[in-house]
């Protein structure tokens, strides 16, 4: 029997080869070569609450959408959006114009052990919302009647066309499975509980998200068989990942979209979502720095939006005069009661009598929200107002204003914010009224004129009217002087020219609805 | 009555200061045949005289805001372009250097001072309280400089004055550590228990004694340390954890330049130039010290 023989230099070469079959089996496109479709996607930090009632929004929306049912879900429709009925109901009827009839398709499955998906589980589900965090979407719920294990009626307090296009499509309209969740204790965070949709979900945090097919999902066979989410919370560390080929799709910041709008990569297109997102300064009313209403009108009149625009945005945002979106009913065309004029801001500072004053402003910690706050920080100098900067990762961000989550909203004094919405006003307005302060109003200003109206939107149907409404509802807005409206600031995603992207109009991913063309 | 011889010879006793004057002269000149010396001190005054006289070199005001002009490449107006706000960068690096400046001169003089007494402490000390600074030396020096830095702007939030305080915390034990060896060593030797018997005190021991003999080689370490402590800055400044906007800082001009590399890439070669210079600077004059101060450290390596 031959001896074998490994010299150095063999054993070098043997290590290259083998090396290279094992890169070459990790490689991205080998999972493609097998038959199975790998959609490798961003994130740009872990889930934290995946409770509908209870979650911050964004990529947790784009976990709810992949793993639990929703009765309706948005279309789009050219340049706008519409509503269909998903594929877990055969039907989804307005009977008038306080009922929606819906029936559950059949065999649809709870994993660990829950059985089938049954009307109670609607009712449990959007009954409970009423009393949650994001509570505001089912104020025109009365109460749900179930009427058959798979049937059932949702029955509103008030006619309200919105239903279907803010809550029932959007996150809150998630449908939990009622025992596994009173089982996991009436609320969960990072773990569902129980789900019933094309994908299983799992988070390594700080690694990655990995959304893979359900062996007990009935329905259509989404795009990919499986969707991972890697943890990248730089989007230039993400931008350069998708150049070298290690991304499908990414979200892109201002000054790469205007570059990629000038020279496109090879083989990647561009799209825009989140067309109904809104972003101003707040300011904390309540805060003693921040009392006196001249002082936060001072500040309104000293922040040169338009220079945050081309600065910080590249000019690839449109300036916003209020929380409702172009486009929408209730749309303002320009603010109010105040525009950039740093001669007005020095006189309201010199007449609040206010001297010396130093103001913290928090903001994420990104590249736009870094240069805005730098061009507002210059923009208050100007006018005596020393301002520090605090950036903070989204962890910390999205509790400083939330009184459940601690005192940071006791000094919070400025800060930078965007919020998404959906396609109508009412939504955007539910986050300012008297109840939500200390929840999302951390402006924490309270007007019951405001909460009138707010009310009267619910109810009114005439657009003419309900236009007259909202607007009237930012002027209440600007005059608290807790304002200064910056952009709507819409996400740009880069993907390859073979993948069909699907966003919601409040930005979020729907990865199921993703498909390779 | 004494006898006085008829021929004494008179033997000159050495004269020390000009003994110790032809020392100084032999050491400059080994240090002005050191190349690497003299380049390295040349880039040390350079950044001192560039950080320190910033206000009158550079020719805009740092923070000043050029919108229209974001981005612009380098042109005789802005020798190191612009950034995305518009304020122009060979500025804002020089007053970059003013915070490395800062950190460095105090972060090492200060972690020196601290590391110099607690290092006397433990080598003249009982045994017991050598131990005990022993293990709070190696406790400090088992966490990693970044890893300290995020746990304490978690708790702080990101400040010069913290970037300060992690800089002379994770150094002190190194000059700790080498004065007390030097300090171990001294302690027991003739000169030194001679001053015992005579009677001395402690602290005119260690004044006169132990400190003039660790002083050099701990100096030699400072500037050696200096290159560290201006990356340790740059570097928490990069990931944002260092100096506030919009306070300029090589690490924050990286981190900008960074984020528009496609775009701009002369704002990332602009502050990597001085960051390697500066290194190169310390790290140069640090060695040529070395093999002059101690040239058996020198021969070993």
């Amino acid at each position: 029997m031959k001896k074998l023989e490994l010299s150095r230099r063999g054993f070098l070469a043997s290590g290259v080869a083998v090396g290279a079959l094992g890169l070459a089996g990790t490689y991205p496109f080998g999972a493609r070569a097998q038959g199975t479709e790998l959609l490798r996607l961003r994130l740009d930090g872990d889930n934290q609450i995946l409770d509908p009632g209870y979650m911050i929004g964004g990529t947790e929306v784009e976990a709810q959408k992949q793993c639990l049912p929703f009765l309706a879900q948005y279309k789009r429709e050219g340049d706008t959006f519409g509503w269909e009925p998903t594929y877990y109901v055969t039907k989804l009827e307005q009977r008038d114009p306080t009922h929606i009839d819906f029936e559950l398709t059949e065999g649809l499955i709870w994993s660990n052990g829950y059985g089938p998906l049954m009307a109670s589980d609607v009712k449990y589900s959007y009954e409970r919302m009423k009393g949650t965090d994001w509570g505001g979407y089912f104020d025109a719920l009365d109460h749900v009647e179930v009427t058959g294990d798979r049937t059932g009626t949702i029955v509103l307090n008030k006619p309200f066309a919105p239903f279907f296009m803010v809550t029932l499509c959007h996150g809150p309209g998630a449908i939990l499975c009622e025992k596994a969740t009173e089982d996991a204790g009436g609320k969960f965070t990072t773990k569902f509980p129980a789900i019933c949709g094309p994908y299983t979900y799992e988070q390594i945090p700080g690694q990655r998200t990995t959304f893979a097919l359900n062996p007990e999902w009935t329905g259509p066979k989404p795009g990919f068989d499986t969707v991972t989410l890697q943890v990248i919370t730089e989007v230039k560390a993400a931008e350069l990942a998708y150049e070298a080929g290690e991304l499908d799709c990414t979200e892109l910041g201002a000054d790469t979209m205007a570059r990629y709008a000038a020279a496109m990569p090879p083989n990647s297109s561009l799209t825009t979502a989140g067309e109904l997102q809104y972003m101003w300064m707040g300011m904390n009313t309540e805060h003693p720095k921040l009392q006196d209403k001249q002082v936060r009108q001072a500040i309104q009149h000293a922040v040169d939006v338009d220079s945050i625009l081309a600065g910080a945005y590249s000019g690839t945002t449109t300036k916003s005069n209020g929380i409702v979106c172009p486009g929408l009913i209730g749309h303002r065309e320009a603010t109010k009661s105040y525009s950039y004029d740093p001669a007005k801001a020095r006189e309201l500072m010199d007449a609040s009598g206010v001297t010396g004053l130093t103001l913290t402003l928090r903001t994420l910690n990104n590249q736009e929200r870094m240069l805005t706050s730098q061009i507002i920080q210059a923009n208050l100098a100007v006018i005596g107002i020393t301002v520090e900067i605090l950036p903070l990762d989204s962890g910390p961000f999205w509790e400083m204003g939330t009184e459940s989550a601690g005192d940071t909203w006791q000094d919070l004094q400025l800060w930078t914010m965007r919020f998404a919405g959906t396609p109508d006003p009412y939504e955007a307005a539910q986050w300012f009224v008297s109840s939500q302060v200390g929840v999302w109003n951390w402006e924490r200003w309270t007007d019951p004129e405001y909460d009138r109206l707010y009310e009267a939107g619910l109810v009114e149907s005439d657009p003419e009217k309900r236009n007259e409404i909202y607007l009237k509802m930012q002027d209440i807005m600007e005059e608290t002087g807790a304002y200064v409206w910056i952009n709507h600031e819409p996400e740009a995603y880069v993907h390859g020219t073979d993948i069909q992207i699907s966003s919601a109009p409040s930005g979020e991913l729907d990865y199921r609805r993703f498909a390779r063309i | 009555m004494s006898v006085i011889p008829s021929e004494v010879i008179i033997v000159k006793a050495p004269d020390i200061r000009e003994s110790a004057a032809r020392e100084r002269r032999e050491k400059l000149s080994a240090f002005l045949r050191n190349w690497q010396g003299v380049v390295g001190l040349v880039l040390v005054v350079l950044f001192f005289v560039s950080a320190i006289f910033a206000p009158w070199i550079a020719p805009y005001e740092p923070n000043t805001m050029d919108i229209p002009a974001r981005l612009s490449p380098p042109v005789w107006d802005h020798i190191a372009g612009t950034d995305q706000l518009g304020r122009d960068t060979f500025s804002r690096l020089l007053y970059g250097g003013r915070v490395a400046l800062k950190i460095a001169v105090i972060g090492v003089s200060v972690s020196l001072a601290i590391g110099l007494l607690l290092g006397m402490i433990a080598g003249l000390g009982p045994r017991w309280l050598d131990n005990l600074l022993l293990l709070l030396f190696d406790a400090v020096r088992a966490f990693p400089t970044i890893i300290l830095a995020l746990a304490t702007v978690a708790l702080t939030g990101p400040s010069m004055e913290m970037v300060l305080a992690i800089v002379i915390i994770t150094s002190i034990p190194q000059y700790a550590r080498v004065t007390r060896t030097a300090t171990m060593s001294l302690r027991n030797t003739e000169f030194i228990q001679a001053e015992r018997s005579l009677g001395a005190s402690t602290i005119r021991i260690l004044w006169h004694h132990i400190l003039p003999n660790v002083i050099g080689p701990l100096l030699i370490l400072a500037a050696m340390d200096v290159p560290v402590v201006v990356s340790v800055e740059a570097g928490l400044s990069f990931l944002g954890l260092g100096v506030l906007p919009p306070t300029a800082s090589w690490g924050t001009i990286l981190n900008e330049g960074y984020l528009v590399i496609r775009d701009a890439p002369w704002m990332v070669v602009a502050a990597g130039i001085p960051l390697i210079l500066t290194t190169l600077g310390f790290t140069f004059l640090g060695e040529a010290l070395r093999d002059i101060f101690d040239p058996r450290m020198g021969r070993g390596r």
